[in-house]
């Protein structure tokens, strides 16, 4: 009986060293691909600002924000960053189990791109030109409303859909006069448009009127309520994260390379100075970092809406919300 | 002794030889030449057709450790998935020709199964089972298991019928029935339809990496595309063709070597 006691203590000791030293485990859904929008999880990751909050962060690739948001659902992952658009479409149709917890791209990342010598020099120049767009963006919702605002009528364009990896190519050949895509995609498009000695310009949405709240850190409602502690610090990490990588755009490239050989440290900083307008603007700076406010949330819900044909009273949209877990609201 | 003409015709015989031996490989390596001198003279960008020289160059830039981090994420999907399929369809058709029962309800399923595009079912898959190894190994199962199906029952169902006739007046039991007469004269058929699954299975672990993985040539290709890094994505896709044709030929392997009389005869 004696043996059986010590043996159960040991048992018992070697299970609670065994729990102090396991760090929690958080699984993070990406939208897409790697990349250089995507740098803050893998910075957090090599530079120890998830390790030093105890957290051991697994990463998973995503194939569109739709995916990201059912991978969430389904609980396949605890925490991850997509299109809040996405969820409040995916919210209004059905009640999705996935909440936004904080922003990440406080203005719209979609944009057009034409060739510098086209004559196109804003988006009112785009009336009965062609225009390529891959077939499953987000952006394709938000053409009709970019193109309205703008005084084009979207039947006097001619848009066809083709893969996104013929978008570029398409453009550089004079298949297309404009096509659409994202703007964290600038520093490869202009990369193409050196080899054929081109030159390219971008024609941002945000700046054509469309302003609304676009990729954001989205979490699923289980994991924010079955672990609330392991939730704050995770989002505590990643709001640092995505300060350093925006600060440190060389060191965000080698991070991201030191774990996904596959991409150009060069690459990855070149599209994160692209794009830090998206993250650190004047919303940011007059609303705080990372926050969510009603009123911006309204708008993105108002423009979501139009986009996909939903009623504006069939989702609530402060209920895609919780801002519980933003840093600075403690 | 006048013997100068033989000298020369056997030398034309070599020739004709050499060449008839050689023929695909010369008709190979001129098209990478035209393919070569077609990108330099042309001056078409990379990001349009790159050059075999170019996509060479992107293969060795390419750290091997990655490739074999990539192609074992690949192959290990394939052979799992290639490996289940053989576990169902080999039960599923010898049950399909003892039963007319399970025929007549089985069948109509294979066939819808076999009808579904599996790109249109991936991705629920994925979302009921995980973005793990188990999903993409149903995937690729999901696309090769058919050809083998059909191929076995197809044999199976080519035994002379009197032999059957013979073992049935013999009063064999079913099970040696199937082992040693049906079985043996489906094994022509059922490598047929293995070296038609295993080409499959590498398309089907493909299509299981475009859905979901962090790892594998469908993710390699599908992310160097992403980067619009055309040439590194057809180093990966000539890769995955040639681990492809490897398979291909090693089932061919497999059949001389355990079953060499299942061959046809050369002439």
């Amino acid at each position: 009986m004696k043996k059986l006691n010590r043996l159960s203590m040991i048992i018992m000791a070697l299970a609670m060293t065994g729990s102090a030293f396991a760090a929690d485990k958080v699984t993070f859904q990406l939208d897409w691909l790697p990349g250089g929008d995507k740098a803050p999880v893998y910075v957090g990751i090599q530079e120890g600002f998830f390790a030093a909050l105890d957290l051991e962060v697994k990463i998973a690739s995503g194939r569109g924000s739709t995916d990201a948001v059912t991978k969430l659902a389904t609980g396949q992952s605890d925490v991850g960053s997509s299109d809040i658009g996405a969820l409040m479409a995916a919210r209004a149709q059905d009640n999705v189990p996935v909440s936004a917890v904080m922003s990440y791209f406080t203005e719209a990342p979609h944009a057009f791109y034409v060739l510098a010598d086209s004559g196109i020099n804003s988006i009112k120049d785009l009336q009965g030109k062609k225009i390529a767009t891959s077939p499953f963006t987000s952006s394709n919702a938000f053409l009709p409303l970019v193109l309205k605002q703008n005084n084009v009528p979207v039947d006097s364009i001619k848009l066809s859909k083709v893969d996104p990896g013929a978008l570029g190519p398409m453009l550089m050949v004079g298949n297309t006069q404009a096509i659409i895509a994202w703007v964290t995609n600038t520093a490869l498009f202009e990369q193409q448009a050196a080899q054929t000695g081109k030159e390219i310009k971008v024609l941002p949405w945000s700046e054509g009127g469309l302003s609304l709240y676009s990729s954001a850190l989205l979490a699923s409602d289980k994991f924010l309520a079955s672990r609330p502690d392991v939730a704050k610090r995770f989002i505590k990490a990643y709001a640092k994260s995505i300060q350093f990588t925006y600060q440190h755009p060389d060191k965000a490239g080698q991070d991201l390379h030191k774990m996904v050989p596959e991409v150009d440290a060069d690459i990855v900083a070149a599209q994160i100075t692209s794009i830090h307008n998206l993250v650190f603007n004047k919303i940011s700076q007059h609303d705080g970092f990372g926050m969510l406010t009603p009123k911006r949330i309204a708008a993105t819900w108002k423009y979501v809406a139009e986009a996909n044909n939903l009623s504006l009273d069939s989702l609530d949209p402060e209920t895609v919300v919780n801002r519980a877990f933003i840093p600075s609201h403690d | 002794m006048n013997q100068s003409p033989v000298p020369k015709r056997t030398a034309l015989q070599w020739l004709s030889k050499q060449g008839y031996r050689f023929a695909p490989a010369l008709f190979f390596i001129s098209l990478i030449i035209l393919w070569e001198l077609i990108c330099r003279l042309g001056q078409v960008p990379q990001y349009i057709l790159p050059s075999p020289s170019a996509i060479v160059e992107a293969f060795f830039n390419v750290e091997f450790s990655r490739w074999m981090t990539h192609l074992w994420a690949t192959l290990r999907v394939a052979l799992m998935g290639f490996g289940l399929s053989i576990l169902i369809s080999l039960p599923l058709s010898i049950g399909m020709i003892r039963s007319e029962l399970l025929n007549r309800t089985l069948y109509p399923a294979l066939i819808v199964i076999q009808s579904t595009p599996v790109v249109a079912v991936a991705p629920l898959i994925i979302v009921l089972m995980g973005t793990d190894d188990p999903s993409r190994v149903l995937i690729t199962c999901l696309i090769t298991f058919f050809p083998l199906v059909v191929s076995t029952t197809t044999g199976m169902l080519e035994t002379p019928p009197e032999l059957i006739e013979l073992s049935q007046s013999l009063r064999a039991p079913r099970y040696r029935e199937t082992w040693q007469i049906r079985i043996p004269y489906a094994i022509p058929h059922i490598f047929s339809g293995l070296r038609v699954s295993i080409t499959l299975a590498i398309i089907g672990a493909v299509v299981a990496e475009f859905v979901a993985a962090e790892q594998g040539l469908g993710y390699f290709i599908q992310f160097s595309t992403s980067f619009f890094k055309i040439p590194q994505a057809f180093a990966g896709l000539i890769f995955l063709s040639a681990i492809s044709l490897l398979l291909f030929k090693s089932v061919q392997w497999l059949q001389l070597w355990l079953f060499p009389w299942s061959l046809p005869k050369k002439k």
